[in-house]
């Protein structure tokens, strides 16, 4: 394969990883909360879709909202039952609960959507783009898209709106916030419903790469991290550069050197950066 | 009272010994009592993070892995006897245990729990991918554990066999922690997590308390490992999975942090439930899962919260007017 058919194929990837990972850092950023069923959500998200195109044959373009409406719902659930612990910032406790929910979600989909791996199939997969020796797919395409709009988007909402400053000053001091009659409660759950209904999106959008399963989870996105540290805790144009720059070298890594040590390398990246610069590369 | 609490706590986890037999020594309960020993002493290890640093290491599973290959390996490949993996187990834990500890010396909460995690997933590509240690298949056929000491001893791998190791290490790592908790290394960890900025002015070096707790955690989980790789005969990847992580910490939470036999009686609770309660593969991870995330929700302090709610109703029962005393 030509270096432009890889450099093709790591932004196709990279686009994958920022739109996943993005849920993630903007909860991150605003409500420091690690949310360790990210994986289990994605799975969720996919199947949810896979589910409404087959049980209820609604078109691709129909589930994928559905799923990111579904997940939306579930998110305020699952913050309303953190939201306690949210308040008194016990980042410790709450990392090991959604670690719990995370398993919880796990054994409920394998019990719902049974154990085998299922197709989830967009329209859009199969209708390729070819320029000479270079190909890519429509749905590579609408991937990069959303994913370059929904940053575009976040990125005006937190910098240039009401909404966003709110979100601004909670992240900065919750109590100080609090003081001046910011209810950061709501603020908590509707980050928590973003990062919910952006990695159903993810999943509509990215998981028809490749079989889903219900034991897919937190591995499945787990180089995501790798995109939310680097970026900067809580940074949306820094998670879109490092999803990108992720994207080009697990591709170019995986190509040149070798296919199944690409997580592996990914990691060892971060290890060296975090060593380094603790608090991510555009340290605070 | 608190006197005699611990060795109360001892005796009781000794008495443990005799479960199997008064069970009516059926090797269903031998199995059940020997897995318990063996998973409660892992997440001991976990324990040591959680409870006493305060942070959540999910990178327990590298140390217990590292236990388990490095048994199955030198006892397959080079014929080594239990005394000689278990120091082999030891030694690799330490080491892993030192560089993990080094990377992420500097690294707090979210950010120490993440990296501890990537090196779990690193560690478990590398254990999938690499034929030196067996890559996808294991390492399939480990001998029976060899433990012999003056001429006398133990070989055996059946449950039955192993219960009595599998007590032996129960006992030492109890020991081993209670001692710990009253050491100097167990008291500085706790105030370093507690109050921080009073540790720095009593002259303790944080990182340096951080690090060595870290190490210490690690042969606990690894001696683990090496006896569950002779109980099962087999290695392989999946030493790895979330199952033994989610374990660790409802184990550690479920009764209540910072109790001796908190992870021993939470591992306990869990192991029967699943041998003997099963609702199938998928049912147990929704009660595991479930467990965990509604103690922490609703009485984060585990199940001993219950016992204090208890006491105080007893308590304001007892007397109306003098107010329950705060212990």
């Amino acid at each position: 394969m030509t270096l432009a058919q890889q450099l093709i194929n790591g932004l196709v990837l990279g686009s994958g990883y920022a739109l996943i990972a993005i849920g993630w850092t903007v909860l991150l950023g605003a409500a420091r909360l690690v949310n360790f069923a990210h994986g289990q959500l994605y799975m969720l998200g996919a199947f949810i879709a896979w589910a409404a195109m087959t049980k209820l044959g609604v078109n691709y373009f129909v589930a994928v909202p559905i799923a990111v409406l579904a997940l939306g719902l579930l998110g305020v659930l699952l913050q309303g039952m953190m939201l306690r612990l949210v308040m008194q910032q016990n980042l410790t406790s709450l990392m090991i609960v959604t670690l719990g929910f995370g398993y919880v979600f796990q054994g409920g989909a394998a019990r719902t959507f049974g154990g085998d791996p299922e197709r989830f199939i967009s329209p859009l997969q199969n209708a390729n783009i070819r320029f000479g020796e270079i190909w890519f797919t429509w749905q590579d395409v609408l991937t990069l898209v959303c994913t370059l709009v929904l940053f575009g988007a976040l990125w005006l909402v937190l910098n240039r709106t009401r909404l966003g400053a709110l979100v601004r000053s909670v992240a900065e001091d919750p109590k100080l916030a609090q003081l001046f009659g910011i209810d950061a409660a709501r603020v908590y759950i509707g980050v928590f419903v973003f990062e919910c209904a952006a990695v159903a999106l993810a999943a509509g959008l990215v998981a028809p790469r490749s079989p889903i399963l219900a034991s897919m989870g937190f591995d499945e996105v787990i180089l995501t991290f790798v995109v939310v540290v680097l970026g900067g805790i809580g940074s949306v144009g820094g998670s879109l550069l490092a999803g990108l720059g992720l994207g080009m070298f697990t591709a170019l890594f995986g190509a040149l050197v070798s296919p199944a040590y690409t997580t592996a390398a990914a990691f060892l990246v971060l290890l060296v950066v975090l060593a380094a610069r603790p608090r991510g590369l555009r340290a605070r | 009272m608190k006197a005699f609490a611990t060795p109360a706590a001892l005796i009781l986890a000794a008495l443990a010994y005799f479960v199997p037999s008064v069970a009516g020594g059926a090797p269903v309960a031998y199995a059940a009592c020997t897995t318990i020993a063996i998973l409660a002493v892992m997440a001991y290890g976990a324990d040591l993070i959680l409870s006493y640093l305060g942070e959540v290491s999910l990178g327990h599973t590298i140390f217990w892995a590292a236990g388990g290959y490095a048994a199955s390996m030198l006892a397959v490949n080079a014929g080594w006897n239990g005394w000689q993996t278990a120091a082999a187990a030891i030694a690799i834990s330490l080491i892993l245990a030192a560089v993990l500890g080094l990377v992420t010396l500097r690294t707090r909460e979210f950010v120490f729990s993440l990296v501890t995690y990537a090196a779990a997933v690193v560690a478990m590509e590398v254990a999938f991918n690499w034929s030196f240690l067996g890559g996808s298949d294991g390492i399939v056929g480990v001998p029976p554990l060899e433990l012999t000491l003056f001429g006398r001893g133990i070989t055996g791998s059946a449950n039955a066999d192993l219960w009595p190791i599998a007590w032996v290490l129960l006992m030492l790592t109890l020991l081993f922690v209670e001692r710990f908790r009253r050491s100097r290394l167990g008291t500085s960890a706790l105030m370093v997590q507690m109050n921080p900025d009073l540790a720095q002015a009593l002259g303790v070096d944080a990182r340096a308390v951080r690090f060595l707790v870290f190490v210490t955690s690690a042969p606990i989980s690894a001696l683990a490992g090496w006896l569950y790789a002779y109980q099962r005969a087999y290695v392989g990847p999946d030493m790895f999975e979330s199952y033994f992580l989610v374990l660790m910490l409802t184990a550690i939470v479920v009764v209540g942090r910072r109790l001796l036999l908190g992870p021993l009686i939470g591992t306990a609770l869990i192991i029967m439930q699943q041998t003997f309660f099963s609702i199938g593969g998928d049912g147990d991870k929704i009660i595991l899962g479930t467990v965990l995330a509604a103690i922490l929700l609703l009485w984060p302090r585990g199940l001993i919260g219950l016992w204090d709610v208890l006491k105080r109703l007893r308590a304001s029962a007892r007397s109306t007017t003098a107010p329950a005393p705060r212990q």
